[in-house]
């Protein structure tokens, strides 16, 4: 039984199609790269693998359960939006991750958000967008979540947090778990996905082993994914 | 040390090079302990699904040996280490001399080259 | 979960209120302090605006807590803030009962702020037992007891804005489940739950007054109340808020398990 496995997903935004009949399964232990261009339906999926989007048909399940609180305990994800209450100190969003998750480790946060430079006496209304990005990022983390799930984790970020942010999620993710990375800039994380997935106007059209790919077209997956959707 | 790595190579080729090399010049001896896949992945950056690939295939050349509670050992067989040696050694001045032949020096010329660098 | 969702829900709110609680005190104090001052045109010009800032604030503090509620509704559940409210590992009902509880909470500490700043402000022996006796002349006239009129009088308001807030969240949650204007849907329909609750009001008096004459005669004539009328009245509205605030309450979370549609 595979982590995720989705059946015939459709949604439909008043009449827009945004996922038009998904079958995808994700196995357990794998970093997966969720790759499409802007529009092409990876965030409309996510959201609906965590509740924030009711699918017009089909079926999500997670660890064989459908969404819901079992699936909510065992996820953990960052979106794209900023989503904490600003008027929260970082000490006091630390606090609330712990009353909320069983496995939240607080004392991993700590660390991780010293080696950031981000203090935790201040309130996130005082803090730029970036950086509380980064408090977001540390917060989904510091679980020790099965499934982690991470929509456009690098969008706007220097390199040199973009390495340190590619650092946490290879050292962080416990054995049998699988992280799924959704992006539009595949060459930064290429180097870390075990499987890619390729998804275009609401279609899976490709899933495959990420060195088989490469051998096979003799290409990078960045390379493969621009010549599949030349515009 | 950085490692950098080429996207349009699998990384697990690129993975094995590196430790093939690690082998070669002795970084691990014969007979060492390996470090774990994890401790690899890390020093790598790479994931650890890919590093185990790339350990695995050196397994398969022989070149290391797990046993089945303590990890992954390099082999004892330094006979293979020093062939393997003698492939690198081998392609490597070949591709030199191919590069002399471009610019019309032949063998002999080469190796007058050769002697001329300290180091 | 639901004790963990309420206290920050609890946290929130007290940090958004407590302002309008301290500046009506204030201002109650003020009042006293100024009203107990020599009376010269100064005095008596501050005083009047400290009269007008004291009942400014008291109005703010129900209207606050009221929009406050449902804008706080809307934030965590349909806002950005849905983003970390819906995946958090906590049921729909336990999100939606804390919004709840947290309202009736802060309406209780509205009421008591209220009648505490005017007691602060107003408060004088003559006075007190002026009112007393107005109150006592209401209710030798009914011929109920002083406490029970007054727990009844308090309690429909109490009811009657809680229900009121409730059709709110309902208005807010069907306003949501559309695509676009979802804020002009969601006072649209917070209107229609409103409807929908005093016709649901109405109709359940009408069903009583099949059996209840007394009940009937509302509907028949426009005659002035005896006091029998007034009574069996009071508690049937009692009866009827409660039935009609469970109902709505059935509603809502029906509507909300339905799953929501994040933008």
């Amino acid at each position: 039984m595979g982590l995720i496995e989705i059946k015939n997903l459709t949604k439909k935004y008043d009449k827009k199609v945004a996922l038009n009949n998904v079958n995808l399964n994700i196995p357990r232990g794998k970093i997966v790269g969720l790759l499409g261009k802007n529009g092409a339906g990876k965030t409309t999926l996510i959201k609906l693998i965590n509740d924030l989007l009711t699918p017009t048909s089909g079926e999500i399940l997670i660890n064989g359960n459908k969404v819901g609180v079992e699936t909510k305990k065992i996820i953990s994800y960052l979106p794209e939006k900023t989503y904490l209450n600003t008027q929260m100190k970082v000490s006091e969003v630390i606090t609330y991750f712990e009353d909320f998750y069983e496995d939240f480790d607080a004392q991993k946060a700590k660390k991780l958000l010293k080696d950031l430079d981000l203090d935790v006496n201040e309130h996130l209304s005082k803090m730029s967008k970036g950086m509380q990005e980064k408090v977001q990022l540390v917060l989904v983390m510091s679980r020790n979540a099965d499934l982690y799930i991470l929509d456009e984790p690098l969008g706007g970020v220097d390199p040199a947090t973009r390495d340190y942010i590619l650092d946490t999620i290879l050292s962080n993710f416990k054995e049998n778990a699988s992280v799924i990375i959704s992006t539009h800039l595949i060459s930064d994380i290429e180097r870390i996905l075990d499987e890619v997935v390729f998804i275009d106007k609401g279609k899976i059209v490709l899933q495959s082993d990420a060195d088989k790919l490469r051998k096979t077209e003799n290409a990078s997956i960045d390379e493969v994914f621009r010549r599949s959707f030349k515009c | 040390m950085e490692f950098t790595f080429d996207n349009n190579i699998p990384i697990y080729i690129q993975l094995l090079e590196y430790l093939k090399i690690y082998l070669i010049s002795g970084v691990f001896k014969s007979g060492e302990k390996l470090p774990s896949v994890r401790e690899f992945a890390t020093t790598f950056k790479v994931n650890p699904n890919t590093m185990q690939k790339a350990l695995s295939e050196l397994e398969s050349m022989k070149l290391i040996y797990t046993e089945r509670t303590n990890g992954k050992y390099v082999t004892n067989d330094t006979k293979l280490i020093e062939k393997l040696k003698d492939e690198y050694a081998v392609a490597l001045a070949k591709s030199y001399f191919q590069g002399m032949k471009k610019i019309g020096l032949g063998k002999a010329d080469s190796i007058k080259y050769l002697e001329g660098i300290d180091n | 979960m639901l004790t963990k969702l309420l206290k920050y829900d609890l946290k929130y709110m007290l940090k958004n209120m407590s302002v309008f609680y301290i500046l009506a005190i204030f201002f109650a104090i003020t009042t006293r302090i100024l009203f107990a001052l020599n009376q010269t045109v100064i005095v008596k010009i501050i005083s009047q605006i400290s009269v007008g800032c004291l009942f400014a604030m008291l109005a703010n503090i129900l209207i606050n807590t009221m929009m406050r509620s449902w804008v706080r509704f809307r934030g965590s559940i349909y806002k950005d803030e849905a983003y970390l409210t819906h995946t958090l590992p906590v049921t729909k009902n336990e999100i939606y009962d804390s919004k709840l509880i947290q309202t009736l909470i802060f309406f209780f500490v509205g009421f008591a702020i209220i009648i505490l700043g005017l007691l602060i402000a107003y408060y004088t022996e003559e006075r007190w037992l002026w009112l007393k006796s107005l109150i006592d002349s209401i209710t030798t006239g009914l011929s109920i007891k002083t406490g029970t009129f007054i727990a009844c009088t308090i309690g429909i308001i109490f009811l009657e804005v809680f229900n009121a807030i409730q059709c709110g969240f309902l208005g807010i949650i069907w306003g949501h489940q559309q695509y676009n204007n979802r804020i002009a849907f969601s006072v649209l329909y917070g209107f229609v739950a409103y409807l929908l609750s005093q016709s649901l009001v109405l109709f359940l008096t009408y069903v009583v007054g099949l059996f209840n004459p007394t009940i009937m005669d509302l509907f028949k004539n426009n005659i002035m109340l005896d006091t029998t009328a007034f009574k069996t009245l009071t508690i049937l509205a009692i009866i009827l808020y409660v039935i009609i605030i469970f109902i709505m309450r059935f509603i809502c979370k029906h509507e909300f398990n339905k799953g929501v549609n994040i933008e």
